[in-house]
């Protein structure tokens, strides 16, 4: 699987696309487009010739020039409510003829390189809900935040643009309840919950196949193709950390350590150490992340008891796990399932 | 040079003009000073009380747009300066004790400038008066421009969380009700998707202004995000906070708003939603409100 995956550093990310959604937003209200571009290494020109690609790097500080620029609680949602189906041609508009909700959401996830670049979406569904997890892809740091207040603002705004109706989303965040909560209100909805393990929204899943008005079948599926045939011709199609998670779930019941994760993606150790951290993250970190969400998953989807998880995950036994699972979350399994349901 | 600095060119040359021909003239009349003479504490208290003064000028002029109080305190401020100027040339040049001009130059602009700055002060003051009735309720007794809101005319939620803080102490204290009414535009994104979002901002400036005209001089509006608006009405109960936010309601139905770029109308909506303070916080009271308000708009999809 070696050099399948973008880093950092990889220039994979279409400048004309969010990008260029996040240099509109700033022009728009004022802002000079120098001081904006200052240290990205990015030129106004080139976004306009419809063809640079930016890093995941360039991409970071052109946000954080933004943010500091525009000075505003609403940044980050102003900028994902202009981001889909957006302006990127065959993947955006397979996404706005759509049949469902539901379709438009795998094609999400799997043109996520090209329409939401910085982050990694999952789709999950049980049988009365649908989950879609959000999760850092590139080393965002203390940009997480900005960029998974403005994924969800997105999918709120596409869903509801598209589908013509307001959804009862539920969303959870990892952060605590932020200063500026009327931002969520108005951009997010009502059902907020802060603290949280993942960076979730769920909806009740009768939401996610009623048909949308404008979907037409057969032009989405051409064009669902044709985003297709232009992911597989950026550089990669997904990051190393998205590789990696993906990874660490399929292995998780062998408890892989550092050395057998360095192998399998054919690099050594400590390389692979070394581009961990220029993602701004470590082994222990992304491999308890994992375990995390598969218990939770095994938890909340499957069903599974304490032991039954503790199984599943090789620990020795239900005490060691639960012991691990405080670490991760700063709670009891128990704890933390009576928390979320009581929400 | 920035485009207020660019509307006071003329003064600004004249300033310089002024300052060099006083140069000029105690160059021709006067001899340098050697270093060693010079008098270190008086260059800097004369020369930094001349910097200070130019400082001062500039800030003025910079956040002034031109007009008669502007004129007044450039003309005061100059005459400050060039008194300070003059003070602090002597002491490079030791001008001949036959020469009495320099001391007028140097004492006589001074009490002018003064004057015309105290004058200027007085109708910078009524000026204010008059800028600050315009901005009634949109402050309430408080002013930091650091909560104006960037988009709008109109302080955004941090100040209303402020004046409502102050305003439910009030309330209690003198067991006068206090409600809020939350407007919400309906459909916005659809005027950001269809006509673009500088129509959408340009909505958002217009229904601002149809708020405020409905209001009552007591009345706080804030825009609290995106297109929700929050109306702080004090010493108002329940039913005339519903009889106002119903004519909110109307006011910004019967809005008939032109797009910028074919003049066309835009259908506007809005919901509403209002909230008497009980025994509870601002922020309590605020999310209190939200969740009328999500009551209020078009009903969920499928309840969650």
């Amino acid at each position: 699987m070696s050099g399948s995956w973008f880093e950092r550093d990889t220039r994979c990310i279409a400048a004309h696309g969010q990008p260029a959604a996040l240099i509109d937003l700033c022009l728009q209200r004022g802002i000079n487009s120098h001081r904006l571009l200052r240290g990205t290494g990015l030129f106004h020109e080139d976004v306009l010739r419809g063809d640079t690609l930016v890093s995941p790097e360039q991409f970071f500080q052109l946000i954080d020039n933004a943010r500091q620029l525009l000075d505003a609680d609403d940044s980050a949602f102003l900028f994902g409510q202009r981001l889909l189906p957006g302006p990127l041609g065959a993947a955006s508009q397979a996404l706005s003829l759509a049949a469902n909700l539901q379709q438009a959401l795998e094609l999400l996830v799997e043109l996520r390189t090209l329409l939401f670049p910085l982050l990694s979406p999952r789709l999950l569904l049980d049988e009365q809900h649908a989950y879609l997890h959000w999760q850092d892809n590139c080393g965002a740091g203390h940009q997480f935040r900005f960029l998974v207040e403005a994924a969800m603002a997105a999918v709120i705004a596409m869903s509801r643009r598209l589908g013509g109706e307001r959804l009862p989303w539920q969303i959870h965040l990892r952060h605590a309840r932020p200063r500026y909560i009327e931002q969520y209100w108005v951009h997010l909805g009502e059902d907020l919950h802060f603290a949280s393990p993942y960076d979730l929204m769920r909806l009740p899943r009768a939401c996610l196949t009623r048909p949308w008005p404008q979907s037409a079948p057969t032009a989405a599926l051409v064009a669902g193709q044709q985003a297709r045939a232009e992911l597989q011709r950026l550089p990669a199609t997904h990051s190393l950390l998205d590789a990696l998670y993906r990874w660490l779930l399929d292995h998780a019941r062998q408890a892989p350590g550092l050395e057998h994760a360095a192998d399998a993606f054919g690099m050594s150790p400590a390389t692979f150490k070394r581009k961990l951290k220029k993602h701004d993250t470590c082994y222990q970190e992304q491999h308890d992340q994992a375990r995390l969400h598969l218990a939770l998953y095994l938890y909340q989807i499957k069903g599974y008891s304490n032991d039954e998880v503790a199984a599943y995950l090789r620990f020795h036994d239900a005490t060691n796990f639960r012991r691990s699972f405080k670490r991760w979350t700063g709670l009891a399994p128990s704890a933390l399932l009576l928390a979320m349901r009581g929400r | 040079m920035p485009a207020l600095l660019r509307l006071h060119r003329l003064k600004l040359l004249a300033l310089t003009l002024v300052a060099n021909l006083a140069l000029l003239l105690h160059l021709a009349a006067g001899d340098l000073k050697a270093p060693a003479e010079w008098v270190w504490l008086d260059i800097l208290g004369e020369g930094g009380s001349a910097l200070l003064a130019l400082v001062w000028l500039c800030l003025i002029l910079k956040s002034r747009p031109a007009g008669r109080v502007t004129n007044l305190l450039t003309l005061g401020l100059g005459l400050v300066f060039f008194s300070w100027w003059v003070d602090s040339l002597d002491e490079f040049i030791r001008m001949p004790e036959a020469i009495g001009w320099d001391h007028w130059l140097e004492s006589a602009p001074m009490p002018f400038g003064l004057l015309l700055l105290t004058y200027g002060l007085y109708h910078w003051h009524h000026e204010q008066l008059a800028i600050s009735a315009q901005m009634e309720k949109r402050e309430r007794l408080f002013r930091e421009h650091l909560l104006f809101d960037k988009l709008t005319p109109l302080a955004g939620a941090d100040y209303l969380r402020r004046q409502l803080q102050l305003s439910l102490q009030e309330s209690r204290r003198e067991q006068v009700p206090l409600s809020l009414v939350a407007v919400d535009l309906d459909d916005f994104d659809a005027i950001n998707q269809r006509y673009g979002h500088a129509e959408g901002d340009a909505v958002l400036q217009a229904v601002t202004q149809v708020l405020l005209l409905n209001l009552r001089r007591q009345d706080l509006l804030c825009r609290l995000a995106g297109d929700r608006f929050v109306v702080l009405l004090p010493a108002t109960g329940e039913a005339q906070a519903r009889q106002l936010a119903s004519e909110l309601a109307e006011a910004v139905r019967s809005l008939a708003h032109k797009s910028r770029q074919h003049g066309e109308r835009l259908p506007l909506k809005a919901s509403v939603a209002t909230a008497m303070a009980l025994d509870e916080d601002a922020e309590a009271l605020l999310q209190r409100l939200n969740l009328a308000l999500a009551r209020a708009k078009q009903p969920l999809a499928l309840s969650a």
